[in-house]
């Protein structure tokens, strides 16, 4: 925190709470930014699910459609990037490599093995325990098109952590972490990453991969690590399916 | 004997008891005009007593949206145990319960952090009935009094929580 007054400039020796030569209180958030700040948050939260059933209506009008896919995928990420452009600068520095070391990117390939294969038996089994029906299988959806991995790989691997880190432990992160700790963002943060995936079950695994997700951000502020985690996850997953679907 | 009690007293707020500077026109501790006049005196106080008097119906809002919360648990849970005891949904029942679990865990914990307790709680609920819509969208009509009502009451407290001084 800066030592000096907002309001008049005079420099403090010592954190204050109110500045000895203007009475202004120091520190604390005005009430209008900090209603501005969740005011931000409700209506980013607010597009993103309006926009979820936009595209499930998209898809009900056009099943197996490539172009309605690239759109939708354009959609979501200029949703994101319009809410990001709102406070670009602190953004802009979550890209930089500066934080990042060999030691972490290792790690960053080792989880995502881990989680994957666990999270992928998990909700087998857990969909086994309750009969809950099949899991949509990631790469059939695909099978309509003429390269199906191909696009496979860049609707669930590719694209989504791109956005979605963005969107996250981005654009959302930032936000929270003006109004309130950065321990609570990142659970606030994990919290509506998982809301978002529609599902009470993957709320179970999303929750927990979202706050190791958000540590990683606060902790090097940067977000190439969480989207290494996030696409290899992804890619692990739908690798999975790819092989079940052939073996099958 | 006189001299030393002025000095101390000229080094000490008048309204908190912290030590001050001399050159100081606040007090670095509560804002006390040491310097001002008895209108700026006056008029510190009566921002003081506003102050207190916001937090206090701030705390109201707060604590009915917490009640809202919970509300909207039992409900969940009740309308489980009926789907359940209906045509015995052992998936509904689960679903219910975590959900309402949810609920009950945010309303407890708005007790310590209000604003983004009942912030997550009103994203929760949102997104409830976003689902909800998705699979009928009659639901969305369906008591939409008392949908505007619990999101009316959870936003209110979510602009209280955040206009106390309190860190939330």
């Amino acid at each position: 925190m800066e030592l000096s007054c907002k309001h008049c400039h005079a420099a403090f020796e010592t954190e204050v709470k109110f500045c000895s030569q203007c009475g202004t209180a120091v520190g604390k958030m005005t009430t209008t930014t900090k209603i501005k700040n969740v005011n931000t948050i409700i209506g980013f939260y607010i597009a993103m699910l309006v926009f979820i059933v936009l595209v499930y209506y998209v898809e009900l009008t056009f099943p197996f459609n490539l172009e309605a896919d690239i759109l939708v995928e354009i959609g979501f990420a200029c949703i994101v990037v319009g809410f990001a452009s709102l406070n670009l600068k602190p953004l802009l520095k979550l890209y930089s490599f500066d934080n990042v070391n060999l030691k972490l990117i290792g790690f960053s390939i080792i989880t995502p093995i881990i989680t994957s294969f666990f999270v992928y038996f998990f909700i087998e089994f857990v969909n086994y325990l309750f009969s809950a029906g099949d899991v949509a299988n990631y790469y059939e959806s695909y099978l309509y098109l003429d390269h199906p991995l191909f696009w496979a790989i860049l609707f669930t691997a590719i694209t989504p952590p791109i956005i979605e880190e963005l969107a996250f432990r981005g654009v959302l992160f930032n936000q929270l972490k003006q109004v309130t700790t950065d321990k609570l963002t990142i659970v606030a943060t994990a919290f509506l990453f998982a809301l978002i995936h529609f599902s009470v079950l993957s709320f179970l695994w999303i929750f927990p991969f979202g706050l190791l997700l958000g540590y990683l951000r606060s902790r090097y502020n940067t977000l190439w690590l969480g989207m290494i985690i996030h696409f290899l996850h992804n890619l692990i997953v739908l690798m999975l399916d790819y092989y079940n679907f052939y073996s099958f | 004997m006189e001299a030393p009690k002025i000095i101390t007293s000229a080094l000490e707020c008048n309204n908190c008891d912290s030590v001050i500077r001399e050159e100081d026109s606040f007090c670095e501790e509560c804002g006390y005009p040491i310097k001002g006049t008895e209108q700026d005196v006056a008029k510190f106080y009566a921002k003081r007593v506003m102050n207190k008097r916001k937090n206090n119906n701030a705390a109201e809002k707060i604590k009915s949206a917490r009640n809202t919360l919970y509300v909207i648990a039992g409900i969940v849970l009740v309308f489980g145990l009926f789907l359940y005891f209906q045509d015995s949904d052992v998936g509904a029942l689960l679903i219910n319960v975590i959900v309402g679990f949810i609920y009950v865990i945010l309303g407890s914990w708005s007790n310590r952090k209000p604003l983004v307790a009942l912030l997550l709680g009103l994203l929760l609920y949102l997104t409830v009935i976003v689902i909800s819509a998705i699979a009928d969208p009659l639901t969305l009509v369906a008591g939409i009094i008392w949908k505007v009502l619990i999101i009316v009451f959870l936003a209110k407290g979510i602009y209280s929580a955040s206009s106390i001084t309190k860190s939330a």
